[in-house]
C-alpha cells in the first residue's frame, strides 16, 4: 500500500504540490499568531508571578485600577508609616513591604544624564516579597547606598563600589553603588532601570521626606484570608484590601486587558487559517479521487477491499500533513521574523519579541496533521465506496436531477442560520447560525449554480453558440458545476468575510484606538512644576506645535481619591483628546466640574452635584456641566475644574504637567529633543502618547493583510479545481466537440466555448461566496452590536470587492487556458469515433 | 488494377485523385487507400462498399475533410482541400458539406429544432422558413421539434440527423453506416428520406455502409477492398449487391 501511494503522490505532483501549500500556509500562519500572541500577551501582562508571588495581602489605592488602565499617575495617596506599622503587626503577619517608587537619573561625570527613564525603588528588606535579587555585592541598606540593576550596570559599565551623583526629586546626590540586582530572569524590573535605595534615602529622594508606601504588601504565615480581614480594619480610606491572587489578577487585568482582546482576535485568525486550510485539502482530496476514480475502480476489480482503497488515501494524507506541517511550522517563525521586520522599519518593535516555545511547535504539528487527516476523511469514503463497474465506465455520469431532500435541507439550514444570527443571544449560537448559514450554501449549491447559470444565459448567448452551449453544459451537471464552484466560493467568502467584518472591525478598533489616541507627549513633573521656562524651551523644539501646562492636585470626589486639573481647557482639548460623553466643557464656571467617568458606574450625571475634598480637608460642592470618557489623556487631567474653583480649593499652585503637540510626520530627532529638556529635570517625565495604540494598529493591519494572502492562496487553489474540472468535462463530452467541429465549429470557438463555461463557475463561485461572505459579515456585525455595546458601523469595502469580480473572472479565463487547448487537440475524427 | 474513370454527364460534387493514405512506415506501413481516383457526380446518391478494412470509411473521410490524405488531392467542387488549413477546412464543412453518423449525431443540450438549425446558427445565417418546414414535414418531426434528444428514439434522432444535414441545402452529404444503429423498419425510413432528398432537390449524396439493403437506394455503390476500388454497379438491387459481396468474401 505505501508503494501505491508514493507512486500516487508521484504520478499526481502538481495537485499534491497544491494541498500541500494549502497545509503549510494554514500551519504557518496558525504558528506565527501562537508566537506573536505569546509574546505580545507575556509583555503586556509582565511576569505577574514572579513579581507578587509572594504577596499574601496587598493594600492598594482604591483607584489602581483607573491609574493602570490609563497609564496616568497623578500622584495617588500614600500609605502613612503609621498605618504600615499597624498593618505589618497584625497577628499572621509574617513579613511585609512598603513599595515606594519615583524617577531618577544619574549624571555623568561629564555632566550629561543618563539613565534618565530609571525608576528609584525602596529596597525591600524582606527576601520573600522583594521580588529583587543581589547578584553582586550588598544591598543598599545604609544612606547614601544604591544598587543597580544588571541590565543598567552593563550598559553603563558601572561597577560596584563606584561613586555616582544619582539625580532625584530632592536635587543631586552622592551615592555609593554597593550592588547589582536582577529582576527573575530578565536583568530590570522596570523598563528604564531599577535604581535601589534604602529606606531614609527613599523616603528622602522620592517622597519629599514623608513616611509613606504607594501599596503595601504583607506575607501571612498562617492563612491569608484571616490576614485580609484583618488588614481591612486596619486600612485608611482611599486604599482597598486584595488578597495576593486578586491583586496579581487585577494587575495582569489593568496590564493585559488589550492583550486579551488581541489574544482572541488572533486566535480567530489562526483558527480560520486551518479552517481554510481544510477546506481547500478536502476539495484536492475530493478532485483527485473524481479523477482516479477509474485507477480505484480497477484496483477494487483486482481485489483491493474498500478498507485498503480508504487507507490508502487516508496514509496520503498522514503522509502530506506530516511534511506540510513540519514545513508550515518552519514557515511560521519566518513569518513572524518578517512581522519583526516589517515592525522594525516603521521603527516600532514586536512587543515580547520572538519566543521559541516547544508547545507551538508541537501544536502546529499536531493540529496541522490532524486537520489534514480528517479533511481526507470524507474523500476517502468515496474513494472506498468505489465499485469495480466504474473502470468500465467512461466517466460518471451525473443526473441533472438533485432531489427533493437537498433542497428542503438546505432551506431549513438556511432559516436555521439566519435565525441564529438575528435572535441569538450568545456567541455560540450566533457562531452556529453563520456556520449553518455557509453549509446550507453548500448544499444548495447545485440549485445556486443551476439559476445562477441560467440567469446568466442571456448575457452569455451575446457570445453566440458557445455561449449558449456553455450554458447547457454547466447546467447538464448543477452538482459538478457546484462542487467546483465551491472551492472558489469558500476561498472568496472567507476574503469577503475578512474584508467586510475586517474593514468593519478595523474601523472599529481605529475609533478605540483613536478614545487611546492622546497627545503627542505628555510631560509631567513629579515634584517640581512644570515652569514657564521649560514651557519655552520645550516650544523652541522644532516640530512642536504647542505647549499646554495646566494645574493637578489629588483630591477625593465624594469620597473616593481622583484627581482634578485646572488650565486653559479650550486649549487642552484642542491638542489633547478630551472625550466628553455628556455636557459641555465649554459650560465650565466658577462652581462647576467636569466629571471624569472611571468606568465603574458612580459618574454623576449632568445637572447634578459632588463635593470635591482636596488633601487639607478642605470642600466643595461643584455642580457637573460634563462628563469626560476615560482616555489616555483624561487619565492624565482626572475631573477638570472651572480655574477660580481649582484656585478657591487647592490654591494658587504652579502647573506640574503638560500636553505637547508636534507636527504629524515629526522626526525621531523631536523626540529626542524632548526628551533630553526632559532629562536634564530628574523631576520631569516625557511619556509619549499612544504608541501602544499605534502598535497595535500596525499588528492587525499585518495580520488582516496576512490572513486575506493566504485565503487568496486558497481562491489560487481552487483555480487548480476549476482546471480539473473543466479538463474531465472536455475528456466526457469529447465525442459531442468533435461532433460540433465536424458540423463547422472553428477551433477558436470551441476554445471560447470552454473558456465561457470556466469564466461562468468561477463567476458562480466568485458571486455566491461575496455575497454569502457580505450577508454573513453584515448579520455578524450587526449581532455583535446587538450583543454588545459596541456600535461598529459595517462598512463595504467596494472597491475589494469589484477587485475580487475581477480576479474572479481573470482565474476563469486563467482555469480554462489548458482545458480550452486540451479542447482542440484531438483530431476531430478520434474524437468522434473513440470509445 | 486501376479503378474505372468513366467520363459522365455531370459534373463531380467530389472528387479524389490517385487518393493514398498510409499508416506508419517501412515494413510495417499500412496502406488504407492505395491510389484511388474516383468522382461523385452531383444530384447522385453514391454508396461505398467494402469489408472491414477495405478503406471505405478512409475515403469518405478523406474526401470530406475530416481526415489528410498521404498524397494525392481531394476536391470538393473546384477545391482543393488539401490546400486548406484547419480553420478553412472546418468553415468549408460548416458551409458546403453535411454530415449523418451511425450516432451521437446530436448535441446532447440543444433541442430537436436547434440541433437542425446547428450548421446554420454556427454560420449565423437564418434558415428559409418554408425549407425548414417542408424537411421537417418530410421527416415527420413536426410534433417533436422542442424535444431534447433524450426524450427522442433512436429513428426520431436520426431523423433530425437528417434534417441537419438538408436544411442547409450544402453540395454534398457525407453518411457514414447512417443506419447502423437502427432496428431494419426505422432504417428504411431514413434511406427513402435520403432518396426522396435526392430525387426532389438533387441533392448529392455519399454514404458508407456495409448494408446491401442500404446499397440498394443508391444510383450506384462502389465496391472498395485494400485500398482500392475493385468494381462498381449502377442502379443496384439488394440482391445483386449481396451476390458482389459473396464473391469478395469468397
Amino acid at each position: 500500500m505505501i508503494k501505491l501511494v508514493l507512486s500516487s503522490v508521484r504520478h499526481n505532483l502538481g495537485r499534491y504540490l497544491a494541498t500541500l501549500v494549502a497545509i503549510v500556509a494554514g500551519v504557518g500562519f496558525y504558528t506565527a499568531v501562537s508566537v506573536i500572541s505569546d509574546g505580545v500577551i507575556d509583555s503586556l501582562e509582565g511576569n505577574i508571578d514572579d513579581q507578587y508571588g509572594n504577596v499574601d495581602v496587598a493594600v492598594v489605592p482604591d483607584e489602581a485600577d483607573v491609574v493602570e488602565q490609563t497609564g496616568a499617575q497623578p500622584e495617588p495617596l500614600k500609605v502613612p508609616q503609621a498605618a504600615a506599622d499597624q498593618l505589618a503587626a497584625l497577628p499572621g503577619v509574617d513579613g511585609s513591604a512598603g513599595i515606594l517608587t519615583a524617577p531618577v537619573a544619574f549624571e555623568g561625570s561629564d555632566g550629561k544624564p543618563f539613565a534618565t527613564s530609571a525608576t528609584g525603588r525602596l529596597w525591600i528588606t524582606d527576601a520573600d516579597l522583594n521580588p529583587l535579587s543581589v547578584v553582586t555585592g550588598d544591598a543598599p541598606d545604609a544612606a547614601g547606598e544604591v544598587a543597580v540593576d544588571q541590565g543598567l550596570a552593563d550598559d553603563e559599565k558601572l561597577k560596584v563600589g563606584a561613586e555616582l551623583t544619582l539625580l532625584t526629586l530632592a536635587g543631586p546626590q552622592q551615592v555609593e553603588l554597593v550592588g547589582i540586582t536582577e529582576f527573575g530572569d530578565s536583568d530590570a524590573l522596570d523598563t528604564g532601570g531599577t535604581v535601589s535605595l534604602s529606606e531614609q534615602d527613599a523616603f528622602n529622594w522620592l517622597n519629599s521626606g514623608k513616611q509613606e508606601y504607594e501599596s503595601f504588601y504583607l506575607r501571612a504565615s498562617g492563612s491569608a484570608d484571616d490576614v485580609v480581614a484583618a488588614a481591612g480594619k486596619a486600612t485608611p480610606d482611599g486604599f482597598a484590601v486584595e488578597s495576593g491572587d486578586e491583586f496579581r489578577d487585577d494587575q495582569r487585568e489593568a496590564n493585559g486587558s488589550f492583550a486579551q482582546t488581541l489574544k482572541t482576535a488572533l486566535q480567530a485568525f489562526a483558527v480560520l487559517a486551518l479552517l481554510v486550510g481544510g477546506f481547500v485539502i478536502f476539495n484536492t482530496f475530493s478532485v483527485i479521487v473524481a479523477q482516479r476514480l477509474r485507477e480505484l475502480a480497477v484496483l477494487a476489480a483486482i481485489g483491493a477491499t474498500p478498507r485498503q482503497l480508504k487507507r490508502s488515501l487516508r496514509l496520503e494524507g498522514l503522509v502530506l500533513g506530516l511534511l506540510g506541517s513540519v514545513l508550515g511550522v518552519v514557515a511560521g517563525y519566518l513569518l513572524t521574523l518578517a512581522l519583526q521586520g516589517i515592525l522594525a522599519l516603521t521603527g516600532n518593535e514586536l512587543p515580547g519579541g520572538i519566543s521559541f516555545r516547544s508547545a507551538n511547535l508541537v501544536s502546529g504539528l499536531f493540529l496541522g496533521t490532524v486537520i489534514t487527516v480528517l479533511s481526507v476523511m470524507i474523500p476517502a469514503r468515496r474513494a472506498g465506496r468505489t465499485e469495480p463497474i466504474e473502470a468500465m465506465r467512461a466517466a460518471a455520469t451525473e443526473s441533472a436531477d438533485l432531489g427533493r431532500a437537498r433542497a428542503v435541507t438546505a432551506l431549513v439550514l438556511a432559516a436555521l442560520g439566519l435565525l441564529g444570527m438575528l435572535a441569538g443571544s450568545g456567541l455560540a449560537t450566533i457562531g452556529a447560525g453563520a456556520v449553518a448559514f455557509v453549509a446550507s450554501v453548500f448544499v444548495g449549491a447545485p440549485y445556486l449554480a443551476r439559476v445562477g447559470a441560467r440567469a446568466a444565459r442571456p448575457l452569455l448567448e451575446r457570445f453566440g453558440i458557445e455561449g449558449r452551449l456553455a450554458v447547457d453544459n454547466s447546467v447538464r451537471s448543477p452538482k459538478r458545476t457546484a462542487t467546483t464552484a465551491n472551492a472558489l466560493l469558500i476561498g472568496v467568502f472567507l476574503v469577503t468575510l475578512v474584508a467586510v467584518a475586517g474593514a468593519s472591525i478595523r474601523d472599529f478598533a481605529i475609533q478605540q484606538v483613536n478614545d487611546v489616541q492622546s497627545a503627542d507627549y505628555v510631560v509631567v513633573s513629579q515634584g517640581g512644576t512644570i515652569d514657564p521656562d521649560f514651557v519655552s524651551q520645550l516650544k523652541d523644539v522644532k516640530d512642536v506645535n504647542d505647549v499646554v501646562a495646566f494645574e493637578r492636585a489629588p483630591v477625593t470626589i465624594d469620597g473616593a481619591a481622583a484627581t482634578v486639573s485646572a488650565g486653559d481647557v479650550a486649549e487642552m482639548a484642542k491638542i489633547a483628546n478630551l472625550e466628553v460623553d455628556k455636557g459641555d466643557l465649554a459650560d465650565l464656571a466658577d462652581g462647576t466640574i467636569a466629571v471624569l467617568d472611571t468606568g465603574d458606574g458612580k459618574a454623576p450625571n449632568v445637572g447634578g452635584t459632588v463635593t470635591v475634598t482636596d488633601s487639607r480637608g478642605k470642600d466643595a460642592e461643584l455642580k457637573v456641566v460634563a462628563v469626560l470618557a476615560p482616555t489616555q489623556d483624561t487619565g492624565q487631567t482626572g475631573s477638570i475644574l472651572d480655574q477660580a474653583s481649582f484656585d478657591s480649593l487647592v490654591g494658587d499652585v504652579a502647573p506640574t504637567i503638560a500636553f505637547v503637540d508636534v507636527a504629524s510626520g515629526a522626526q525621531g530627532e523631536t523626540k529626542d529633543a524632548i526628551e533630553d529638556l526632559a532629562d536634564q529635570r530628574p523631576d520631569i517625565t516625557a511619556q509619549e502618547g499612544n504608541a501602544l495604540g499605534q502598535l497595535i494598529r500596525t499588528v492587525f493591519d499585518f495580520l488582516i493583510k496576512a490572513v486575506t494572502g493566504l485565503l487568496l492562496m486558497s481562491v489560487l487553489i481552487a483555480l487548480i479545481g476549476i482546471v480539473n474540472t473543466m479538463s474531465l468535462s472536455i475528456l466526457e463530452r469529447r465525442r459531442e466537440l468533435g461532433l460540433l467541429r465536424i458540423i463547422g465549429m472553428t477551433d477558436k470557438r470551441v476554445r471560447r466555448m470552454v473558456t465561457l463555461e470556466s469564466v461562468l463557475i468561477a463567476l458562480l463561485g466568485t458571486l455566491g461566496g461575496m455575497v454569502t461572505g457580505l450577508v454573513v459579515s453584515l448579520l455578524l456585525v450587526l449581532s455583535f452590536n446587538r450583543l454588545s455595546d459596541a456600535t461598529i458601523t459595517p462598512s463595504i469595502p467596494w472597491v475589494e470587492l469589484v477587485a475580487i469580480m475581477v480576479l474572479g473572472v481573470l482565474l476563469g479565463v486563467l482555469a480554462a487556458l489548458l482545458p480550452a487547448r486540451r479542447s482542440t487537440r484531438m483530431e476531430v475524427l478520434d474524437a468522434i469515433s473513440a470509445g | 488494377m486501376t479503378s474505372p474513370t468513366e467520363v459522365r454527364t455531370r459534373s463531380a460534387a467530389a472528387r479524389a485523385i490517385e487518393a493514398r493514405k498510409t499508416y506508419g512506415e517501412g515494413e510495417a506501413a499500412v496502406h488504407a487507400l492505395a491510389g484511388v481516383t474516383v468522382d461523385f457526380p452531383e444530384h447522385e446518391f453514391t454508396a461505398i462498399m467494402g469489408p472491414s478494412g477495405s478503406g471505405k470509411s478512409t475515403l469518405m473521410q478523406c474526401v470530406a475533410g475530416l481526415d489528410r490524405l498521404t498524397s494525392g488531392a481531394a476536391f470538393i467542387g473546384d477545391t482543393d482541400i488539401s490546400k486548406l488549413n484547419k480553420t478553412e477546412l472546418t468553415l468549408l464543412r460548416r458551409d458546403r458539406l453535411g454530415f449523418i453518423f451511425q450516432q451521437y449525431n446530436l448535441i446532447p443540450s440543444l433541442t430537436a429544432r436547434e440541433n437542425i438549425l446547428l450548421p446554420l446558427t454556427l454560420a449565423g445565417t437564418k434558415a428559409d422558413q418554408a425549407w425548414f418546414d417542408e424537411i421537417v414535414r418530410t421527416v415527420g418531426l413536426q410534433e417533436r421539434l422542442g424535444n431534447l434528444p433524450s426524450q427522442l428514439s433512436g429513428g426520431q434522432q436520426q431523423r433530425v440527423a437528417v434534417a441537419r444535414a438538408l436544411v442547409p441545402k450544402p453540395d454534398i452529404i457525407f453518411a457514414d453506416e447512417p443506419t447502423g444503429a437502427l432496428d431494419s423498419r426505422t432504417g428504411t425510413e431514413i434511406l427513402s428520406f435520403m432518396r426522396r432528398a435526392v430525387d426532389d432537390t438533387g441533392q448529392t449524396i455519399v454514404m458508407v455502409t456495409h448494408d446491401p439493403h442500404a446499397a440498394s437506394y443508391a444510383n450506384r455503390v462502389l465496391f472498395l477492398a485494400d485500398g482500392q476500388i475493385v468494381d462498381e454497379m449502377d442502379n443496384p438491387t439488394s440482391d445483386r449487391v449481396l451476390d458482389r459481396m459473396k464473391r469478395f468474401e469468397g
